[in-house]
């Protein structure tokens, strides 16, 4: 238990501070994790508690997820979703997989590796587009909408990977009787969730917690993947009123998400020997993979690959989904590597953010300056 | 107002945006975003870098009554609330400090309603707020009178009233 005070402590202090020098936090709670736990100091260990504490971050991360999903909002911008979310997803998808495969991971390893470098961090970017004053940008439109595109992906990811060892069948039945009771419950309860939500007691927010931790638990009981579920809670919720959740799930979401970050650090453990030729060769590659993908797509949607830098700016910080992963379906060396390819990623995420637009009119004075010899030949 | 065209679009995990252009082809997109703040960024024609600047609420709103032509002084300050559902009616609401000349006096006895055709909707008086004062009420001095109506009549009741 005093661990995690420790922990929470020094996770306020460096939240304050990244606040003030407006740096993403996330990389720095897994740092604190790592400087207290097995790889660092050993002053904090996984127990009981944190566990449970780390779960419940993650589901709720998830539900929130869930939340921000509008299916029929999709509907309305779809090709060029479409366009630049596929782009992203087999650009980054393939880059990922290869280069994990070839640096010796087995095939279900390399799998989630790509996933985890595929994944940018939906919070990280929108972060990044409010705090630079982004938004007007038609770039920005692309960026969010790539981050809805990549959140459906892992939905998919997430059904795909636990159906795995199950007998098909059986497991899709489960899944679809789930969705159908939360779909129902939605749907014709609609009246008495927003009448609960209306309340100013403890109802609304106890009734919060308390459908999202039955419906993580139910899901465990039946064998299905709590957090495919979690997320399609969110979904089916947000039919009703999603801002009335979001403010209750709030609280628990932001608490418990940091004991997930900074345990994640903890359970990191550097004693059976580090590859860093390795981290740094899945680090550089989650950097230019999306420039990549970044240009592609600036390219088919805006036609400027100067456009795709600047998408490439915003989403190049992994984060809360990338360790999402890792801890679901990581072994150790996995969840160091994508640990590493996390904070890497977002501290320099951050600041490409912050300059994309002085990149860009660097890149197009370069371009200027290496005129002028060119008309002067021409002019003789 | 017609030639404008008012773009508005939810953008998940940021918040609202509304766009429009200008007939001078200059554009300004607002976005009230999940956080609480609005970001107001203007764009103007042929230049590719847009401004922002970022708003609380309450920021918000006092440059919302600047736009639509309010009066911004100390203890003066009007809204003009357009209703395009109701075939564009638009309602002005008004603050008034009340001078010496009327203090003593009620609201039956200046004829308020029948001389102008505004409405005395609110009373704010040390600190506390009446709302719909009766004709019989009596002005003081110092009193804030807060006066509803069509622009004209606001004009007709600063003209006919205060000066009285």
């Amino acid at each position: 238990m005093e661990g995690i005070v420790l922990a929470l402590f020094l996770c306020l202090l460096l939240a304050l501070v990244t606040k003030y020098l407006s740096v993403p936090v996330i990389p720095f709670y897994i740092l604190a994790g790592v400087l207290l736990g097995k790889a660092g100091l050993g002053l904090v260990t996984s127990d009981v508690i944190s566990r449970f504490f780390s779960e419940m971050g993650l589901i709720f991360l998830l539900f929130f997820m869930g939340l921000g999903l509008k299916p029929e909002r999709i509907a309305s911008n779809r090709s060029a979703v479409l366009k630049s979310g596929i782009i992203d997803l087999n650009v980054n998808m393939i880059i990922g997989f290869v280069a994990a495969y070839m640096l010796g991971f087995s095939l279900i390893e390399s799998l989630i590796i790509a996933s985890a470098f595929y994944i940018s961090s939906t919070a990280m970017a929108i972060t990044s587009l409010i705090e630079n004053r982004k938004l007007m940008l038609r770039e920005s439109e692309t960026v969010i909408w790539l981050m809805v595109f990549e959140d459906l992906v892992l939905i998919i990811f997430l059904a795909l990977i636990s159906a795995g060892n199950q007998n098909l069948i059986i497991f899709l039945v489960k899944i679809t009787g789930v969705l159908g009771v939360l779909y129902a419950l939605a749907h014709y309860g609609k009246e008495f969730l927003i009448s609960i939500l209306d309340r100013d007691d403890e109802l609304p927010i106890l009734f919060t917690f308390a459908a999202v931790l039955t419906t993580a638990s139910f899901s465990m009981y039946l064998g299905i993947p709590e957090s495919m579920m979690v997320i399609a809670l969110g979904v089916a919720f947000a039919t009703t009123d999603p801002d009335a959740f979001e403010q209750h799930a709030r609280p628990f979401k932001d608490v418990f998400l940091v004991v997930f970050f900074v345990f994640f650090g903890v359970t990191i453990d550097f004693s059976g020997g580090v590859n860093w030729f390795m981290i740094a060769v899945i680090c550089s590659l989650a950097i230019v993979s999306k420039l990549i993908s970044g240009i592609l797509a600036g390219i088919v949607i805006h036609g400027s690959a100067l456009s795709g830098v600047e998408i490439w700016g915003n989403t190049i910080g992994r984060g809360e989904f990338s360790i999402a992963i890792a801890v679901l379906y990581g072994s150790p060396v996995v969840g160091t590597t994508i640990a590493a390819m996390v904070i890497v990623t977002s501290i320099i995420g951050s600041f490409t953010a912050k300059y994309s637009t002085a990149l860009r009119r660097g890149i197009i004075n370069l371009g200027r300056k290496k005129a002028p010899p060119y008309r002067l030949h021409s002019g003789r | 107002m017609s030639a404008m065209s008012l773009r508005s679009l939810n953008l998940p995990g940021v918040g609202t945006k509304y766009e429009f252009q200008t007939d001078k082809g200059d554009t300004v997109a607002i976005f009230f975003t999940k956080t609480g703040i609005i970001q107001m960024y203007t764009l103007q024609k042929g230049c590719h870098t847009p401004s922002a600047a970022e708003m609380t609420p309450v920021e918000a709103r006092r440059l919302g009554n600047i736009l639509t032509g309010a009066i911004i002084e100390a203890d003066q300050e009007s809204v003009e609330i357009a209703f395009s559902a109701l075939a564009d009616l638009r309602v002005t609401i008004h603050s008034f400090l009340i001078p010496k000349a009327i203090a003593g006096k009620t609201i039956e006895d200046l004829q308020i309603r029948a001389k102008t055709g505004a409405t005395v909707i609110a009373v704010c008086r040390h600190d506390t707020n009446i709302v719909n004062p009766a004709p019989s009420f009596v002005f003081e001095s110092g009193d804030a009178a807060l006066v509803i109506g069509e622009s004209d009549q606001i004009k007709k009741f600063e003209r006919e009233i205060m000066v009285d």
